[in-house]
């Protein structure tokens, strides 16, 4: 019934209006400016802007999946801790597809800062590095055999925005589950960090089952260069299981959404 | 008379084994302002709750304009504006904001609608400041506004009266009043002031640890005759009892020297009269007209929750 994209509109409101937003976005781009700086200052310009750009992003691509769950983690929770939720759910809407206008507007929000990012390390990496550049100075962060700079890193950029969505859709099941965006923001991030500190360990196991451990996939930009955390394992396989853990959250947070007595 | 707007039959929820609410069946005709009384913790919000259908029904059916909450919901909520509980909006939004949110999700709600809803409930002059700027009573109005945005042809307001002054209350209850009458419109209120549905609503309903317990008619005919309570102050107490008693009334102790009897204007003069004939002294003579306070009292026992 009726036209879906209001729903995005108000969703789009709710997120741009709060301070905190602007507040994570400043933050990035502060921080892609003073990381240019200081390689500027203690490592001379001497350097390929795509180096620099490689390395924030590599760097900083963190803070946007954070952010991107800090988002996601409120969404559904706060409105609850508001009670909001009461006079939101007594529309001519289904529940499900408020839920849906909420989901697409926080990967909005996720591609948005993504977009940031990349356009502001790129464009403040030349501003730096890039004008009346050395013609001898190539980019080195990438394999010798890979084409250009721009498209490594596009697919850098393609490949871990994939593992934003499944981290993201997974702190925004818990935000669903169980209504408090602390404990959505503490677990998501305790899997996100806590987790890929040992992961190396884990990853050493010999047993089975580990291959579909979802934390195992999280870090698909290990194929880039050609060396999975475990043998055999190639970038197929590691989506295919992404894809099952997503599909299970996604059915579970609806499932969860839609039945719910609102009683706050 | 016309089909009803809402229809509630043998609704019940139970959490757990506990029944929250136990088979309650009403009906709610258009044009009328209809109160939902019961103490606190007796199952008010939650049947609210069901009705608006953000809880589910363990059993029973509730149906808005024909479509059932649970079946057909999107076409149920379509003519129903409502507050739950408290109105809680987005603080962090401005009060024309949030009323802009809630206008974008049904269809054909103009800014001069918005502009229009803004100047009833009188905030003009602060629509544009933060909601979290805003007293209980301005926070209250602007719950009435989202509620009515869309002209509905139901208003459930759950303890309208929350947070605001007595002209604020005055000015509610005109205007609900208003809406019902000149819109017709049904209007369904829950309270626990007694006082206040007596001045508000054309029937009352009262509940009781999810139990209807009775549903009166408070304006109109009827509300006047019934009901009525004479206390007869008397030299010998039990003698009166007596002798009424014979005489096929039946009355009870009042007090040390009065005894009281259910009676319409007519009869109390012939207890008088019957009394005197049998030597007591009768010192005097008081209707005692129930309030709904009384009624509601004598109705739920003037039981504690628990």
């Amino acid at each position: 019934m009726g036209n879906f994209l209001p729903l995005i509109q108000n969703e789009n409101m709710k997120i741009y209006r709060r301070p905190r937003t602007w507040v994570m976005s400043g933050i990035l781009l502060v921080l892609v400016i003073a990381i240019s700086i200081m390689w500027l200052i203690f490592g001379g310009r001497d350097a390929s802007m795509w180096d620099v750009a490689f390395l924030e992003s590599s760097i900083l691509f963190l803070l946007v999946t954070i952010f991107t769950v800090v988002i996601a983690a409120g969404g559904v929770a706060e409105e609850f801790t508001s009670g909001t939720i009461k006079l939101l759910l007594i529309r001519p809407w289904s529940r499900s597809k408020i839920l849906l206008s909420k989901y697409i507007s926080i990967m909005l929000f996720a591609i948005l800062l993504a977009i940031l990012l990349f356009a502001s390390t790129i464009l403040i990496n030349w501003i730096c590095f890039g004008i009346n550049a050395d013609p001898a100075i190539k980019p080195g962060f990438m394999g010798i055999d890979q084409a250009s700079p721009v498209s490594y890193m596009l697919k850098y950029y393609g490949l871990t925005l994939i593992s934003l969505v499944v981290t993201v859709t997974l702190a925004f099941m818990l935000s669903t589950v169980f209504r408090s965006s602390g404990l959505a923001i503490g677990m998501a991030l305790f899997l996100l960090l806590g987790v890929n500190s040992f992961i190396g360990l884990i990853a050493m196991l010999k047993y089975e089952w580990i291959d579909y451990l979802l934390f195992i996939h999280l870090n698909l930009t290990q194929y880039l260069d050609g060396n999975p955390m475990r043998d055999g394992m190639t970038l197929g396989f590691s989506l295919g299981v992404l894809a099952v853990y997503y599909v299970i959250f996604v059915a579970l947070t609806w499932y969860v959404f839609s039945k719910r007595d609102v009683a706050s | 008379m016309q089909e009803p707007i809402v229809k509630l039959q043998n609704v019940t929820k139970k959490i757990g084994k506990r029944t929250i609410i136990d088979r309650l069946t009403l009906d709610l005709p258009l044009g009328e302002v209809f109160g939902f009384l019961g103490p606190n913790g007796s199952g008010k919000t939650t049947t609210i709750r069901m009705m608006v259908g953000l809880m589910s029904l363990t059993e029973g059916e509730i149906t808005i304009g024909g479509h059932s909450i649970t079946k057909q919901y999107e076409k149920a909520i379509r003519h129903v504006g409502a507050i739950v509980e408290n109105p809680e909006m987005y603080k962090y939004l401005s009060g024309y904001d949030n009323l802009i949110h809630y206008a974008r999700m049904i269809p054909g709600i103009t800014e001069h609608r918005v502009h229009e809803v803004v100047k009833l409930v009188g905030l003009e002059g602060r629509i544009r400041d933060k909601v979290k700027t805003y007293s209980l009573g301005m926070r209250q109005r602007l719950g009435v506004a989202q509620a009515i945005l869309h002209k509905p042809q139901l208003l459930i307001l759950d303890e309208p009266t929350n947070g605001l002054d007595p002209g604020g209350i005055r000015e509610l209850r005109d205007y609900l009043r208003q809406l019902s009458k000149e819109e017709g419109i049904a209007v369904f209120v829950s309270s626990h002031l007694l006082s206040e549905m007596e001045l508000m609503c054309d029937r009352v309903a009262i509940i009781q640890n999810g139990k209807l317990i009775d549903v009166r008619t408070i304006r109109g005919e009827n509300a006047a005759k019934a009901n009525n309570r004479v206390v007869i102050e008397v030299d010998r107490t039990q003698g009166a009892l007596d002798v009424l008693l014979a005489a096929g009334v039946s009355g009870v102790l009042e007090g040390e020297s009065s005894i009281a009897v259910d009676a319409d204007k007519e009869s109390t003069a012939a207890i008088n009269a019957t009394l005197v004939a049998a030597g007591i002294k009768v010192y005097g003579i008081r209707a005692q007209v129930k309030t709904l306070e009384d009624q509601f009292l004598e109705v739920t026992g003037g039981e504690r929750i628990g």
